[in-house]
């Protein structure tokens, strides 16, 4: 056993015989009262235990309902009665256990108060120690849980924390009864030599020093007992309720006027006096703390260093990406036509020799349009669960918000409402909870902003498009293709911003804070629950809305006669043909554009639906890959990342805006902007000779 | 500090913890406190508390590719002091 380990506190402690001690300079006492003040989980329970063993009464806070513990030790022949106050993080009385907490000490004048401070957590613990020094107790400080902050690789220095703070510190371990001894003895010198005791207190910001001198000035000998006259003017500058009150009640009309007016002018004094207690805590936390040299938090430090970096954290951001489609195309694109060719084709082979004897429609029904169209979506699952399984490991590990906070950096260079980050990042995902989430966003103008840039967010169903159809048209260049896609559609999304920025907003100024969290391991079964709700809720949609459009596709692609090339579908593709002749694209090809309307998948389903040969064999990759010339099908995949977006995002739009002028306004934007992007690539690539 | 903090805030954009932290030459759990205080005080005001609040009432939820598991504080009116400005 340690020389400061007692099994048995009371029983060394305790000294039966009361003594008379006669050394000069030092009170001569039988009973002094100790209050045991901290925050709650610092271990002030076991401390309290540990002093007073089996001397405990329990009771009530008269009055309150809230537990009052009081006990008794002995020592030095004295008889210490110690109280244990309520676990409160300040004694600004905003609960009733700061209240009682702060009244007690304020009213009942214990000898000592002992502050328990946890010394893993020095900071958060000492702004109660700040508050309590600002009253005129003596204060000892009991280091708690010196142990778990050594763990923690957290170093504090008692010796050098006590010279900064001028008052006595006792490292301890309550837990394992280390430090009770000392704690003991640190309370009985300062009790019996009380005059010695001169904290370094917070204070007050400088700029406030004067307007607090006056205030005191104002209340001298107006301050009922036992307030301190000084913490009475300190608390209402600060705000505080119960001081306010009682000040009104007790100043003459004239003088609370004086008063009131002051406060009146210093409403954000509230800051000075916070803020110098918050100052003080860094001052001593920086002299007696010695930081972690290595570990988890440094580990965030130095990755963040250049993953939130203005411009570094871009390049980062930028490289991910770039990755995540890299993966999905090594993986997952092989895996797709895997599906087509086993799933969407031999199926609809099987269908056509198994219903041989069956009517042509249902064959057709059956083979082109459910088969060829919803089937054919469901041969995305493969990308999708590569696509999901990324983002949530980005997410799990902790860069997400990272991510949000570098673009939230690059959008707002660009004039974009610094606040529309958090909704339009979630538009990744689907642009309609962007479109919701724009209700955070403060201003009717700034939330209209919001919405109206949305849609240009390339959501998941856009990218998985864009994902089956670029390896088909620009094969191994599929990636830097998808890659240009999505910077061209941000690029799109930061011009139009900016636009309507300056027409609607007119720099509307806005900041936040964000609370980035330490990187973690991911976890795999978190990970692979978003995963498997996501690529159900996926399924889900390709039977349902993505069946139903594939079937509407097929029926108008061969009524009335039976031949695709006089369908009612032809008839209207057609009138599209002189505006998809500006950018290389025949009537098919603007009729799959228009049905992702309904739901981005539904172009990969029309196409599926419209170019389905009937050969055997025939993947719709072969038959795709011959119709087009480059330079048309990227004019196509860049109208397709710009186009209006699907039914469910502009019946959002209608619902979030409560207009059917800003909804029209918006589809209105973005079939020009589609259009005028889909023809200034063609024509431009056709003026340069490129992929024509 | 207090106010040191609201005016770093105040030059606008996304500040994070840690940023602020390195500014005030300080903790980012000091400045995690010191934030709540601001909040309770009415300086700032809590802008979405992870998903619970963000998704909440979406019907697509379950097919967002993103949630947002951070918390993020906006500056209120009050918080943007006019003293705090100079």
């Amino acid at each position: 056993m340690t020389n400061d380990q007692i099994p048995n506190p009371k029983s060394q402690i305790r000294n039966p015989k009361p003594e008379t001690r006669t050394e000069p300079g030092r009170s001569v006492r039988n009973q002094i009262t100790v209050a045991l003040t901290g925050q709650p989980n610092v271990g002030k329970s076991t401390v309290f235990n540990l002093l007073t063993g089996l001397s405990q009464h329990v009771g009530n806070w008269p009055g309150k309902t809230i537990e009052q513990k009081t006990g008794t030790y002995h020592h030095n022949g004295i008889t210490v009665q110690i109280v244990d106050l309520p676990g409160t993080y300040s004694l600004t009385a905003n609960s009733l256990e700061e209240q009682i907490a702060r009244d007690y000490i304020i009213k009942e004048k214990p000898d000592v108060v002992v502050a328990i401070v946890n010394a893993a957590a020095l900071e958060r613990s000492l702004y109660l120690v700040a508050e309590l020094l600002e009253l005129s107790v003596p204060v000892v400080l009991g280091l708690n849980m010196t142990d778990v902050a050594e763990q923690q690789r957290m170093y504090i220095e008692p010796h050098v924390l006590e010279a900064a703070l001028c008052l006595p510190v006792v490292p301890m371990v309550a837990s394992k009864n280390q430090g009770m001894r000392e704690l003991v003895e640190a309370v009985d010198r300062l009790a019996s030599d009380p005059d010695s005791y001169d904290p370094r207190r917070p204070g007050i910001r400088e700029d406030h020093q004067a307007v607090l001198a006056h205030l005191q000035k104002i209340i001298a000998e107006q301050v009922p007992e036992p307030y301190p006259e000084n913490w009475v003017a300190l608390k209402l500058l600060e705000g505080d309720r119960e001081i306010t009150r009682i000040m009104q009640e007790r100043l003459s009309p004239e003088k609370w006027e004086q008063v009131h007016s002051i406060l009146m002018k210093h409403e954000d004094a509230i800051l000075a006096v916070a803020g110098a207690r918050y100052e003080w805590i860094g001052r001593m936390v920086r002299a007696a703390l010695v930081r972690p040299t290595f570990g988890q938090v440094t580990l965030t430090d130095r990755v963040d260093r250049y993953a939130t970096h203005p411009f570094w954290g871009l390049l980062v951001l930028v490289g991910i990406l770039g990755l995540v489609f890299w993966l999905t195309y090594t993986v997952g694109a092989p895996l797709q036509e895997l599906l087509d060719t086993y799933l969407v084709q031999a199926g609809a082979e099987w269908v056509r020799s198994a219903l041989s004897g069956a009517p042509v429609w249902l064959v057709g029904l059956l083979a082109d349009g459910v088969i060829g169209g919803a089937g054919m979506v469901v041969t995305f699952l493969p990308i999708l669960i590569i696509f999901f399984a990324t983002l949530g490991l980005l997410e799990d590990v902790g860069y997400m918000a990272r991510a949000a906070y570098v673009m939230d950096r690059f959008m707002h260079l660009m004039g974009l409402h610094g606040k529309s980050f958090l909704p339009l990042f979630l538009g990744f995902g689907c642009n309609v909870p962007a479109v919701m989430g724009a209700r955070v966003v403060e201003g009717q103008q700034a939330r209209l902003l919001t919405i109206l840039v949305a849609p240009l967010v390339p959501c998941t169903a856009r990218m998985a498009v864009v994902a089956v159809l670029a390896p088909i048209f620009f094969g191994r260049h599929a990636a830097l293709v998808s890659w240009g896609l999505i910077g061209l559609s941000l690029v799109m999304l930061a011009i139009v911003g900016i636009a309507l920025h300056e027409l609607v907003l007119g720099g509307e100024h806005v900041a936040f804070i964000m609370e980035l969290p330490l990187y973690h391991l991911p976890n795999a079964r978190t990970i692979g629950l978003s995963v498997w709700q996501r690529s159900v809720a996926f399924l889900k949609k390709a039977g349902s809305i993505i069946l139903i459009v594939s079937v509407v596709v097929w029926a108008l692609s061969v009524l009335p006669g039976g031949e695709i090339e006089s369908s009612y579908l032809a008839g209207m593709g057609r009138l599209l043909s002189p505006l998809g002749k500006l950018m290389g694209l025949g009537w098919r090809m603007m009729v799959a554009l228009l049905t992702s309307f309904v739901a981005k998948e539904n172009t990969i389903a029309t196409l599926g639906v419209l170019y389905s040969t009937g050969e055997e064999g025939a993947r719709l990759a072969d038959t795709l890959s011959g119709v087009l010339t480059p330079a048309a099908a990227l004019a196509f995949l860049a109208m397709q990342m710009l186009f209006i977006p699907c039914v469910a995002v502009v019946a959002t739009i209608r619902q979030e805006t409560g207009s059917w002028r800003w909804t029209a306004f918006n589809i209105a934007l973005l079939l020009v902007l589609s259009f005028s992007v889909g023809i200034a690539i063609y024509q431009g690539a056709v003026l340069v000779g490129w992929g024509v | 500090m207090l106010q040191r903090l609201l005016e770093l805030v105040a030059e606008g954009g996304l500040r994070s913890c840690a940023d602020l932290a390195r500014e005030l030459g300080v903790s980012e759990g000091l400045v995690g406190q010191m934030i709540e205080d601001l909040a309770r005080m009415g300086y700032l005001r809590p802008v979405a508390d992870g998903c619970e609040t963000q998704c909440a009432g979406c019907p697509l939820a379950e097919t967002c590719a993103i949630g947002s598991p951070t918390r993020v504080w906006a500056l209120t009116e009050k918080g943007q002091l006019p003293d705090a400005r100079t």
